[in-house]
């Protein structure tokens, strides 16, 4: 490796790309975390802080720093973050990691020493309540913790960082905190992408917090803050249950408390206190209370304005959910929103289904392409060839998908789903789409290539297998994606939609900013407004934009919908874009959610996650 | 001058200009004149001033632009394109200096009947699919509002359009191509899929490959006992029309139709011959097996199916008046044998297809 003086401009533009979504910080591919960071779970050792901190050394933020030294060292160039980012990203941080390696090594061949960041009185007190270990000011920690993609927040770097290993600790760092008049942030996984989580005080990072006790009696499992949702629920389907959560890198108990947990499970197992039997808080002085002690702050309740949190989670007692072994995935493709809209309406009034959620088109593709290219080609074809506009994604027993066979004409079992995401290389390479544009039937061009009898062919056209998908990607990628493709769960719905790994992918050609809106299913126009409008400001701003998810709530009554926006979280003229087109969502929605009852912008459920959902769905 | 818009992306001239680069090498002529225009649009989406300067130096109109297809779930589409965008055309005409429209129809605008179908606008309610409807209600239009206008109207109507008899050349790949097409996926599909080695499932289908690469695909087609497919190449209807345009100066309706009809089993003969296949056979409709159908059968329907009236049509196309004026001319249509079958194939073949990639 040639020591490099400086980072390359185009590798820390690499660096400045990575998305927090911190997918990184979760085993999810079984390729072994990052090592230094398993044994150090700082965010700094994690990929995800080594491409901030390759920023912040290219922009000169930060000196060379004993840290730096010691994170960029224990590097071992293993190339786990090159598969585990090329996942869900498509980027492959390995040439940061190099460029950081052969930085340090110009450093140190140039003889020059690390600043040394002297310890004050703050720190001593963190570190007398945690360990030497657990507490730093060091910037090249301080830097992973100053900022996220969200565009309307700048930098803002934390005086300390603080990795508590107890409740008892946490306690104590809160109290020390009030004391010293120093304001603390806490921090679940450091994957945040709302802006909200950084200050000048105190980083409080519970990635050391990761007991789970599972109570399977009393169907919940026990947690400590720092557990991610992609853990929880691998326990719990280790014990034959399932847990509601959110993306799979974020902590359950930090979803809970700042928007509640929702996911296409949330129409049968709910949202807001559905999920919790009991949490304990420490508020801001460093009391402790549980939510359950009739004299606690009242959690339950919901305001519409935007409120502080109630504290710092130190734990939860969280449903879990009996699964059966028939459970299978189902998609019922559609070519408009509003029938797919009726459908999943209709099918959650029934109460047809477990995990129930309506896609768009650009999701569907998205979350089963390896790459890129081959999701927009797959796009191309399922919404412009097949006229796939939207699917309803169904998780259900035998029961449930011999209903819904009874009630379309056609549907994308498991086996075909499967079939599709093994083959899509040849989907989009094969001379299908050309035979399927001069079909003139009566029926969407869907109903014909998924009938029964065109399977076998489409079979023979998409050759699928693990090999098959493993062609679309980087050739030296290609081994791993193979053996990735070939263990069973990575094709089956009900993994996917239970641990949620695709969804980052979202995010793979840009930042995606999300907003979330609680609707009414009906009448159908309501959704059909917010999209139009939602549609309509981003191409005034300029803006890259599409329909998200919808899942129904509540036996249909209501629903969760995602309207998404895409901008490179880097270029300040797309944050500027973004920052004009909030300035005309915020009223529109106020707007409409003033004159129709059940819609409810998410923003305003912000740090109530707690609340009962009859309290907002309904008022 | 060729009124023309702008589509996915690519702006009137270089659609224009890509149409007459494919037809030969001479380019566009210099006495073409390109107008950007919209039929979509009411005045065509010009400017008021353009519209009127179009308006003024046009004597005669032609209108071949229409939506082909036969889908009923279109019909919104396809009405817009074939009777909505008519009326804005005619208001245009109306308005101009024009004196003759000729009106591109077909000759199925006769809609469901068997036997002869005249060469006259024709009073029916009837029809097969949702373009034989429009094309239908399209020729009234033209009829009423022409008439109404002073403008004389010659219509004309051509049976199902394949490539160029001489070099095989067409643009597009529906109509009596579709089916075959089909089958020679299904085929190449197979075989290759065969060559590879890969898991069997051929026997699902039936499709098995003797030594020699010729496919079986048994596959029972329902042929009525009479009629067949009214076939005419590209180059014989422009010759046609072209005549009945110089001759036909007082108006009428026209049939531009093969007097031989070509019936089910002499397609599936030349097809077999050409790619290699067995096993595919016309049924006559009594005949034909009333119990379920395999896999391939079912298939091979549901991807014909709109095109299953066109395999068994019993309409003939009384083209007395198209005769009058083609005979004496010499222009009269080829029969579609299996020469002609095959250039048209070769063609395919040779460009995939349409399909670039």
């Amino acid at each position: 490796m040639t020591p490099l003086d400086h980072i390359p401009e185009d590798i820390r533009r690499t660096a400045a790309q990575c998305r927090h979504y911190a997918m990184c910080k979760i085993d999810y591919l079984e390729t072994g975390l990052c090592p230094p960071a398993k044994k150090t779970p700082y965010v700094g050792y994690f990929p995800q802080g080594r491409m901030d901190l390759c920023d912040a050394l290219a922009k000169d933020l930060i000196p060379v720093t004993e840290a730096a030294v010691d994170i960029i060292s224990s590097c071992t160039l293993c190339g786990s973050c090159d598969r585990q980012c090329h996942f869900v990203t498509g980027m492959r941080p390995m040439k940061v990691m190099q460029a950081l390696k052969a930085f340090l090594d110009a450093f140190q061949e140039k003889g020059e020493k690390p600043a040394v960041i002297l310890e004050d009185e703050p720190l001593k007190a963190l570190k007398n309540i945690v360990g030497e270990k657990w507490a730093t000011n060091d910037p090249a920690h301080l830097i992973a913790y100053a900022n996220d993609p969200f565009p309307l927040a700048d930098r803002q770097m934390p005086g300390y960082v603080v990795l508590p290993g107890s409740a008892d600790e946490l306690v104590e760092i809160v109290k020390y905190a009030d004391r010293s008049e120093i304001p603390i942030v806490v921090r679940g996984n450091g994957g945040s992408v709302f802006g909200f989580v950084f200050t000048r005080g105190i980083i409080i990072d519970v990635n050391r917090m990761k007991k789970i006790q599972l109570d399977p009696d009393n169907w919940s499992a026990v947690i400590e803050p720092g557990v991610t949702s992609f853990e929880l629920q691998k326990a719990a389907a280790e014990h034959g249950y399932r847990v509601n959560t959110a993306e799979p890198a974020a902590t359950v108990c930090g979803n809970i408390v700042c928007t509640g947990l929702f996911s296409t499970w949330a129409n049968v197992y709910g949202v807001g206190a559905d999920h919790i039997v009991d949490m304990t808080f420490v508020d801001k002085h460093g009391t402790v209370f549980s939510i359950n002690d009739k004299n606690a702050p009242n959690v339950f309740g919901f305001k519409e304005a935007v409120l502080p949190s109630p504290g710092i989670c130190t734990g939860a007692r969280v449903r879990m959910h009996p699964v059966t072994d028939d459970e299978q995935g189902i998609l019922v493709p559609f070519t408009t929103l509003a029938d797919a809209v009726c459908f999943a309406k209709d099918i959650s009034r029934r109460r047809i289904g477990l995990a129930v959620g309506i896609l768009g088109g650009h999701y569907l593709s998205t979350f089963i392409s390896p790459t890129l290219a081959l999701a927009e080609q797959t796009r191309d074809v399922f919404s412009g060839i097949l006229e796939m506009t939207c699917v309803v994604s169904v998780i259900g027993d035998k029961y449930t998908r011999r209903s819904i066979r009874q009630m379309v004409p056609c549907v994308i079992d498991s086996s075909t789903l499967k079939m599709f995401m093994l083959g899509l290389p040849q989907l989009v390479r094969s001379d299908l789409a050309d035979i399927v544009q001069g079909l003139e039937s009566d029926g969407p061009a869907y109903e014909t290539v998924l009938s029964e009898e065109m399977l076998p062919v489409l079979e023979k056209i998409l050759s699928p297998s693990p090999e098959t998908i493993a062609a679309a990607v980087d050739e030296d990628l290609r081994d791993f994606y193979e053996a990735l493709y070939s263990r069973p769960h990575m094709t089956d719905m009900v993994w996917l939609a239970m641990f949620r790994i695709v969804s980052a992918r979202m995010s793979r050609h840009k930042h995606m900013f999300a907003f979330l809106i609680y609707v009414p299913l009906e009448p159908v126009d309501v959704i059909q407004e917010l999209i139009t409008s939602f549609g309509q400001i981003a191409e005034k701003h300029g803006i890259e934009h599409d329909l998200g998810f919808i899942t129904p709530l509540d036996l249909g009554k209501r629903g969760i919908l995602e309207y998404d926006y895409y901008i490179d979280h880097t270029d300040s003229k797309e944050s500027e874009k973004i920052r004009l087109a909030v300035a005309d969502i915020e009223p529109m929605v106020d707007k409409l959610s003033s004159t129709c009852k059940g819609v409810k912008f998410l923003k305003y459920i912000f740090s109530q996650g707690c609340a009962r959902k009859e309290n907002f769905l309904y008022t | 001058m060729l009124l023309a818009r702008s589509r996915d992306n690519t702006a009137p001239e270089e659609r224009i200009k890509a149409l007459f680069d494919w037809l030969g090498p001479d380019g566009i002529p210099s006495c073409v004149q390109i107008v950007p225009g919209d039929l979509n649009c009411s005045g065509f989406g010009l400017s008021s001033t353009d519209y009127h300067k179009l308006a003024s130096r046009v004597d005669e109109i032609i209108h071949c632009a229409s939506d082909t297809s036969f889908s009923e779930r279109k019909r919104a589409q396809i009405e817009k394109a074939n009777v909505a965008n008519l009326h804005h055309l005619l208001d245009f005409a109306a308005k101009s200096r024009c004196c003759f429209f000729h009106f591109i129809s077909t000759a199925y605008a006769a809609g469901k009947r068997r036997g002869i179908c005249p060469e006259a606008l024709v009073d029916t309610r009837s029809f097969f699919n949702v373009y034989e409807e429009t094309k239908h209600r399209a020729e009234m239009t033209a009829a009423k509002r022409c008439g109404r206008e002073g403008i004389r109207l010659n219509i004309y109507r051509p049976s199902i359009v394949y490539g160029n008899s001489r070099t095989g050349k067409t643009l597009r790949f529906n109509a009596m191509y579709y089916p075959v097409k089909i089958l020679v996926f299904l085929k190449n599909l197979y075989h290759q899929k065969h060559r590879e080695h890969t898991r069997e499932s051929d026997e699902q289908m039936g499709i098995s490959f003797s030594a020699d690469g010729t496919a079986h695909m048994p596959i029972r087609i329902e042929a009525a006992p009479s009629g067949g497919i009214n076939l005419i190449p590209v180059d014989f209807f422009t010759a046609a029309f072209s005549a009945i345009m110089e001759t036909a100066l007082d108006g009428g309706v026209f049939h531009i139709t093969n007097d031989t009809i070509k019936s089910v089993s002499d397609i599936i003969h030349y097809t077999q011959k050409y790619f290699h296949i067995t096993g595919i056979q016309a049924v006559q409709t009594q005949n034909f097996p009333p119990g379920p159908q395999s896999r391939l059968e079912i298939l091979f329907s549901r991807y014909t199916e709109v095109y299953r009236q066109y395999m068994q049509d019993e309409r003939i196309f009384d083209n007395t008046s198209a005769a009058a004026i083609l005979n004496p001319k010499g222009i009269s249509c080829p029969d579609f044998d299996y020469r002609i079958f095959s250039r048209c194939m070769q063609y395919a073949e040779a460009v995939n297809w349409g399909n670039p990639s």
